[in-house]
């Protein structure tokens, strides 16, 4: 386990298609979820701005809209990037998801990777001094295995 | 402070390498500051900052033994860290229903 969250699924769908409708239609397939509503109060609608720097917003029912983040990669049919803020989080703090679409035969496969925030991009890390992405790699490990000899500790009689 | 803070500050503390040499150590078992400077290498004074930062993140704990209240003993918090697991086993989570509604949503008859 590292600080990266890594889902994967296949879709019968072509990778353009998945594309479309996890982009332009998420307000339909979307399950709101209380442990990680964006806002406090009823969860509203959520809509990506299609294109680069383009929003991705909730909508909430009476109206409001709270940015959750930023599209900061949008290349149809292969690779979608966006920032992500819930309403706990600090000013300034953020994680990133990343989601590609990959053909497999007729099929596609979609991964979702979600980076927390010792592992988001540079123009992040570097606010708290991190060198570089190698540092940033070992510390992903490191935490690893910090986690597990910590779940072995508990785990023991 | 929100877990969101929380965990900004835990990891800002675990940037330094130094502070990650000590946690290692503290893992084992519960040290002593002098015993943390030998093996760090570090003079005391350059220690005890460090330390500081451990402690205001919430991933050390300091105590003095019952007999000799000049005796610093440090010993890992595993809170900190609990949270970050929390926070990944809920994102998983997440990303698992999510993406699971999305193939019901793509693959529905027409």
């Amino acid at each position: 386990m590292s600080s990266t969250v890594l889902v994967s699924l296949r879709v019968a769908a072509t990778p353009e298609r998945a594309f479309e409708a996890f982009t332009r239609e998420i307000g339909t397939w979307w399950r709101p979820n209380a442990l990680f509503g964006f806002t406090s109060g009823t969860p509203g609608r959520l809509a990506f701005e299609s294109g680069l720097d383009g929003r991705f917003i909730e909508t909430t029912p009476d109206g409001r809209i709270f940015e959750i983040g930023r599209i900061t990669a949008w290349e149809p049919g292969s690779r979608l990037a966006f920032t992500w803020r819930q309403s706990t989080f600090a000013a300034g703090q953020c994680t990133e998801v990343e989601v590609r679409f990959d053909a497999v035969g007729a099929e596609t496969r979609v991964t979702v990777e979600h980076r927390g925030w010792d592992s988001v991009p540079d123009g992040h890390a570097a606010r708290h001094g991190f060198p570089d992405r190698i540092f940033l790699l070992r510390h992903a490990e490191w935490w690893r295995a910090l986690l597990e000899s910590l779940g072995e500790r508990s785990a023991a009689p | 402070m929100s877990a969101a803070a929380q965990l900004d500050r835990t990891l800002t503390a675990l940037a330094d390498p130094r502070r990650r040499h000590v946690l290692e150590l503290l893992r084992e078992r519960p040290r002593r500051a002098g015993e943390l400077a030998r093996a760090v290498g570090l003079r005391p004074p350059a220690l005890s900052r460090h330390l500081r930062v451990l402690k205001s993140s919430g991933l050390v704990r300091e105590a003095h033994p019952g007999f000799d209240a000049r005796v610093r003993i440090y010993t890992l918090r595993p809170e900190p860290i609990a949270q970050l697991k929390t926070w990944l086993e809920r994102t998983e989570q997440l990303w698992e229903r999510q993406l699971a509604a999305f193939k019901a949503y793509l693959e529905q008859p027409q």
